[in-house]
């Protein structure tokens, strides 16, 4: 964290010097200043610019399924039968629900615990071999990750549980797991170097262990950018397809059991999407099932920040 | 520690304290055991069959011994398109939302959108390419097409993690800047960016080796297919990537080596996003080196 | 918006016409030059593939780009006009079941399709009647000892619906009954890698497949005692087999024209579609 801050005395004594002796440079400042503030504008509005337009497009469709499909039978019935006529939704709702919880239990506490370990504990020559060996699983396309899932794990739950099939919530939620805990583990790393050394100096001046610091100081002050990185993570599980459709079963079924054969939303959506047509009934609700995933993690988003807020607030 | 009374209190915590660490440890050496065994799976099928033969030739659909060529090439390409309009636009749609955005509950919702974004499917985006490039402007399945729609897939991302980076530099600093009349973006550019700029590019590559795996979108919008020639820098031809041939010869392909070309295939894609990290990463080593960290 | 979009297209096309200049000097072998677009079945994509290849080394100014995901987007993505060719599991030019005819469309048939019961090598039965399969795949019967093998349940892997594997195989094999799912020992999935590895790695599976993909990982059962080859399918004797079809836009014009033509040629057909282990179409009578 030095380096920059020296850059900054360097600079700053070179400008001292000059200032008086330059306004024309003062005037450049000021010009790429605002040539900059429009540029930054003109990004944020690009950003918004995509994110009306998937909306738009996921949500023109969805919108057609209303004249045709009652909204009480879509979010509450079981029944997924499209071809006699049946959209009932709530049990993909209910899985990709209960298979992102299930992720996440596995993946956050292994994810930040790994990412603890990099940042504060180990030792330089480690944390420099660790950190792209992970950001190497980011690389591994899902499709490698789902055939593993069928080839290895699967037999392996298989054998475990006594199931004939072995696919479910369960497989999917391992896989998942360990897709995004690079997404999770580097992004709450950077956040944990990211804290200033004075409040660990000052905690350890006080006398705590190692882990009162983790525990009571890093892990506080580094607090916002693990929870993004939790909702980054998250959103990925949400919105990951190729590897779950692999090992999850794909049959519109409510998961009771770990090793149930179900599907959620995002796995319904890419096996079926591309065998319909385009102006049915079918298609709509599948882009409906698309919009509601964005509200799902909204939502979701929304209540992990304000948990966030709360812990951070009572710390 | 010895000339310090040791209490019961700091005994206990003592205790605990060496007992979590050993349990990180462990944690770490189970989560790097199951990463070796992933990469060795991976890598052990792939690698000792690989040739620079694999690396140029054409694809195959019927004779044994297809290579990857066109595909690998179209890979760097689409890559390089989707960056060259993601990583511009991410980081300032980021830089502002952390610097120049008031902080309301506007922009609240709108950092709830923009993450929210990244859980729709890639299909969706997928389909939004195609009905983008195919439909609106009519010009089919392309390299053009396949680039822009993967740089839409990745912006969001892209845009949350420069934020966050923005915003974990510390304020005294900053503020140290102004108090010598700096402007904002001068401010930004010498003192905010290259403290953020390890986070930005953790950022980065993790978001292009998102796009190097990615298929269901390139599928949609620029194809199965390639042109056939190997160095077609063509906006308008089809593109299909290393990890939609992998997905194809995975799925669909009839050749008789077509495990052996996935697993292959596999390989490569991991070793080049090694490469691509390395290559993220070198410069901002060797940066701290120079600066004796 | 209008403008815009104007605006956008007269860019592209400038961009394309020097782009294409300078791919145009490379060979005047042929002066057929056209852009094709091929979608749909992931089934035929093998054979769109290599046909392309071979076209293309014939009229090197023809660019031909290939995509799947399904084989109804193929008549789809013609009836949207981005697509020229929609590659199609079945006659999409008339209703079949699940999904109506396509008006306007015409249907050029490309190749014959074989598919296959397969089974999971520890099952020790060899033969299914078309009475049996309905049974297994409707759910009635639901261990392998009903159908004279060991007393094991009946793992089902089926494809999504839609799918033209589970399209044709639903209306040959289960002579139109359904296919329906179960609480649990039932999987749908996405291709027909998928279900081959799935069908392979999971003890007691049974699924169904393009003949062409058989391979030594998983057994092929016989059908009502006729067994799964391409003899069979040509002497008339094992039923499970379809037509694959190039769905156009009205009659195929030019450089489309020429590419079906091509494909449906006797150098194709005898040639290339043989050694990919399709059937062609002149050997069915």
């Amino acid at each position: 964290m030095g380096a920059p801050v020296h850059n900054l005395e360097s600079r700053l004594k070179q400008s001292s010097v000059k200032v008086s002796a330059n306004a024309k440079r003062h005037g450049r400042h000021l010009l790429s200043n605002s040539i900059f503030r429009y540029y930054f504008l003109f990004s944020i509005l690009a950003l918004c610019f995509v994110l009306g337009m998937v909306i738009l497009f996921i949500g023109k469709t969805a919108m057609l399924m209303f004249g045709q499909v009652s909204l009480a039978d879509f979010f509450f019935s079981f029944n997924w039968s499209p071809e006699e006529d049946a959209f009932g939704a709530a049990a993909f709702i209910v899985n990709t629900l209960s298979l992102t919880a299930l992720t996440m239990v596995i993946a956050v506490p292994v994810s930040v615990g790994m990412a603890v370990l990099i940042a504060e504990i180990a030792p330089n020559w480690l944390k420099t071999f660790i950190r792209p060996v992970l950001d190497l699983l980011v690389g591994i396309p899902s499709i490698v990750y789902g055939y593993l899932g069928l080839t290895v794990l699967l037999p392996f739950l298989r054998d475990v549980s006594g199931q004939g099939l072995g696919d479910g919530i369960l497989a999917a939620a391992l896989v998942l797991s360990l897709m995004v805990l690079p997404t999770i583990c580097r992004i709450s790393d950077d956040a944990i170097v990211a804290v200033p050394r004075k409040y660990r100096d000052a905690a350890y001046a006080l006398g705590s262990t190692r882990l009162q610091v983790i525990m009571r100081v890093v892990l506080p002050a580094a607090g916002r950018g693990i929870i993004s990185a939790v909702i980054l993570g998250m959103t990925r599980a949400v919105g990951e397809t190729m590897a779950v459709v692999m090992v999850i079963g794909n049959t519109a079924q409510l998961a009771k059991t770990l090793f149930t054969p179900s599907s959620v939303l995002t796995s319904n959506i890419v096996m079926q999407i591309s065998n319909v047509e385009f102006d049915s009934t079918w298609n709509y609700a599948l882009h409906m099932m698309a919009f509601l995933l964005l509200v799902i993690s909204f939502v979701l988003i929304l209540i992990i920040r304000i948990l966030g807020r709360k812990r951070r607030d009572a710390a | 520690m010895t000339s310090f009374t040791r209490t019961r209190h700091t005994a206990r915590a003592q205790r605990r304290d060496k007992l979590a660490t050993y349990g990180f440890y462990t944690l770490g050496g189970l989560i790097l055991l199951l990463i070796f065994w992933l990469l060795i799976s991976i890598m052990s099928k792939g690698l000792p069959s690989l040739s620079l033969d694999f690396l140029i030739k054409q694809p195959e659909e019927m004779d044994v011994g297809g290579g990857i060529g066109p595909v690998l090439f179209n890979s760097f390409y689409i890559l390089f398109i989707s960056l060259i309009i993601s990583v511009p636009i991410g980081l300032g749609a980021g830089i502002y939302m952390a610097e120049y955005a008031p902080d309301n509950k506007f922009t609240g919702g709108l950092r709830i959108c923009v993450e929210a974004l990244s859980s729709v499917p890639s299909i969706v985006f997928g389909m939004l390419g195609l009905a983008i490039f195919a439909e609106y402007f009519g010009i089919g399945l392309t390299i053009l097409g396949g680039g822009v729609s993967l740089a839409l897939l990745n912006l969001p991302m892209l845009a949350r993690v420069t934020e966050e980076a923005v915003r974990a530099v510390p304020g005294d600093i900053r503020e140290a800047g102004y108090a010598l009349g700096m402007t904002k973006y001068h401010v930004i550019r010498t003192v905010v960016l290259p403290v953020a700029l390890r986070s930005i590019v953790t950022g980065i590559c993790l978001v292009a080796g998102r796009a190097f795996g990615e298929s269901a979108v390139i599928i949609l919008t620029a194809g199965l297919s390639t042109s056939g020639e190997m160095w077609d820098f063509n906006l308008f031809s089809p593109g299909e990537t290393l990890a939609v041939h992998l997905w194809y010869v995975q799925s669909e392909a009839i050749v008789e080596d077509a495990r052996q070309i996935a697993d292959r295939s596999a390989a490569v894609l991991v070793i080049v996003v090694l490469l691509i990290n390395l290559a993220f990463r070198f410069p901002l080593w060797l940066n701290n080196r120079r600066q004796g960290r | 918006m209008k403008v815009f979009k104007k605006f956008t297209v007269t860019a592209l096309t400038a961009v394309l016409a020097v782009t294409t200049a300078f791919a145009g000097i490379a060979s005047a072998a042929s002066n057929l030059s056209g852009k094709i677009t091929v979608n749909g079945s992931t089934a035929l994509l093998p054979l769109t593939l290599q046909a392309a290849k071979e076209f293309q080394k014939l009229h090197p100014k023809v660019k031909i780009a290939a995509s799947g995901k399904g084989s109804v987007t193929g008549p789809q993505a013609v009836k949207k006009g981005i697509a020229d060719i929609g590659a199609c599991d079945w006659d999409a030019s008339i209703d079949v079941p699940g999904f109506k005819a396509f008006d306007g469309q015409v249907a050029n048939k490309v190749a014959v399709i074989p598919f296959a019961t397969i089974v999971n090598k520890n099952v020790g039965v060899d033969n299914l009647t078309t009475d049996q399969l309905k049974g297994i795949f409707s759910g009635k019967i639901t261990n392998w000892k009903e159908v004279g093998g060991s007393d094991a349940d009946i793992v089902v892997i089926t494809r999504a619906f839609g799918s033209g594997t589970r399209v044709n195989y639903q209306a040959k094999a289960l002579a139109g009954g359904d296919i329906v799912k179960k609480e649990k020992n039932y999987k749908e999935t996405g291709s027909s890698g998928d279900m081959k590895t799935a069908v392979a790695t999971t003890p007691n599976a049974i699924g169904y497949i393009d003949l062409v993909y058989v391979s030594g990982d998983v057994k092929a059962v016989k059908f009502n005692g006729v067994e799964a080859t391409t003899d069979n399918v040509i002497n008339g004797s094992y039923k499970i087999w379809a037509y694959g079809y190039f769905m156009t836009k009205g009659q195929p014009t030019g450089a489309t024209k020429e590419f079906i033509d091509y494909v449906q040629s006797k150098k194709f057909q005898q040639g290339s579609l043989k050694k990919l282990k399709f059937i062609p179409i002149a050997s069915m009578k």
